[in-house]
């Protein structure tokens, strides 16, 4: 029974052996190939040097950096319409690796939807617009440009940005961003962006208050309340708060 | 075959064999949701490893080593080869890529099974058959009725002891499915 049991288990074995030389991709590739490089897919070493796995120069011999996107590796001009815009040009280094990966069973162990903005050179990471189109909610529709005043390249959300840390959008002031922030410029406000609050409105109120210094309105008016008031120095006014 | 083999013996071993399944389910589960699924890629390297140490008792029950308590290295080759695997199977998922890998995973799984079954059942459901026998024959039981009462249980028995025979062979072809494996990783992957 052992002689027999380890014969079968030898013969077995052997039987496996010869499969891995004559059918690589079936019994060693960690899943099927794109698509387009099924061609490759029993040529391991096209992409792969022993020992060192796959390194970007390869990928360049045949997908030349300055025709992604334009050209196929034919010579043949794309026609169709692309997803995305061209970037591979726009690239600080070839890691082609670093986004793309040929096998469907590697292609699992990536994280879909990143990309390394570090890769891109710095003038194109800083316009996001080139590749992102903006979202369509409300908020954004009124925002052209910078982006990176909310958002990290890391991830979209969350977004680094509170607006209720300086001011609470509430009441009236939920309005379009244009009017507190002229020309989408969100490193400055205005309150006189509406007609409920004029510069001669307010120098009088404030005047017969007593208060002479009134440029900055969200050193102490952090919302809509009338009650909501902190002193200059940024803390709440209890007084007013019981009131 | 009576019921008691099966509920004192049988069950237990099931029970604890379903518990590397629900592990490996679990650790599986907690990468997924943790989002940390590219360090299954990586376990099988510890799990190689600790099946490697857990050898420590083969080579001292073989003599090739002379230090260590005997007993003592069995109860570690036990849990350094069922955590290792425990590695090995969450390492493997669910995802059928290559057959290679796979096979060594499903020779991995019946070694498990036989190492378990000689740790779990065999001693002690020899034990059992044997007290069922003499106690048969004590109350007077004729030979042939003694057999034929215990009838499957002594099947049970040697098809549980072919099983632990399974144990040394199975593992030489798992050494050497998952070597195919690991030099394939070695040959394609980029490890400089």
């Amino acid at each position: 029974m052992n002689n027999i049991l380890k014969a079968v288990l030898a013969a077995n074995l052997i039987v496996i052996t010869v499969l891995v030389f004559i059918y690589p991709p079936l019994m060693i590739a960690p899943g099927k190939l794109i698509p387009g490089h099924k061609q490759l897919e029993t040529n391991c070493f096209a992409c792969h040097a022993p020992f060192r796995g796959v390194a970007s120069e390869r990928c360049t011999t045949c997908h030349k950096p300055v025709d992604i996107g334009r050209l196929l590796t034919t010579g043949q001009a794309i026609v169709k319409p692309l997803n995305s815009p061209l970037f591979h040009q726009q690239l600080n280094s070839q890691d082609c690796l670093a986004c793309h990966n040929d096998h469907a069973g590697v292609m699992r162990f990536m994280q879909q939807g990143r990309f390394n903005h570090a890769l891109l050179k710095k003038a194109t990471s800083e316009q996001c617009q080139n590749c992102h189109k903006p979202p369509t909610d409300l908020l954004h529709q009124q925002i052209t440009g910078n982006c990176a005043q909310c958002h990290t390249q890391e991830k979209w959300v969350p977004t680094t940005f509170n607006h209720t840390q300086y001011f609470s959008l509430d009441g009236d002031h939920k309005t379009r961003c244009v009017t507190c922030h002229v020309r989408n410029d969100y490193s400055r406000y205005t309150c006189y962006g509406c007609h409920e609050h004029s510069p001669v409105s307010i120098r009088r109120k404030h005047i017969e208050e007593g208060i002479s210094n009134f440029d900055n309105c969200v050193q102490c008016h952090r919302s809509a309340s009338e009650h909501n008031i902190r002193n200059e120095d940024g803390k709440r006014n209890s007084e007013n708060d019981d009131d | 075959m009576t019921t008691s083999l099966w509920r004192q013996h049988i069950l237990p071993f099931c029970l604890l064999l379903g518990l590397l399944a629900i592990a490996t389910l679990a650790g599986d589960y907690l990468l997924h949701q943790l989002k940390l699924v590219w360090v299954g890629r990586y376990l099988g390297i510890p799990g190689i490893v600790l099946i490697i140490i857990s050898l420590t008792y083969s080579l001292r029950k073989r003599k090739v080593i002379t230090v260590g308590n005997p007993k003592s290295l069995l109860t570690f080759h036990e849990f350094t080869a069922w955590l290792g695997s425990l590695l090995v199977l969450i390492h493997a998922g669910i995802h059928f890529n290559a057959i290679l890998p796979w096979l060594a995973t499903v020779a991995m799984s019946v070694n498990v099974v036989s190492g378990l079954v000689g740790k779990l059942l065999l001693g002690q459901s020899r034990r059992h058959v044997q007290g069922e026998r003499e106690e048969l024959q004590l109350r007077g039981f004729s030979m042939f009725e003694v057999e034929q009462a215990l009838f499957w249980d002594a099947v049970t028995l040697d098809a549980m002891t072919k099983w632990r025979k399974v144990h040394i062979p199975i593992f030489i072809v798992f050494v050497i499915l998952a070597l195919g494996h690991i030099i394939s990783i070695f040959l394609f992957w980029g490890w400089v």
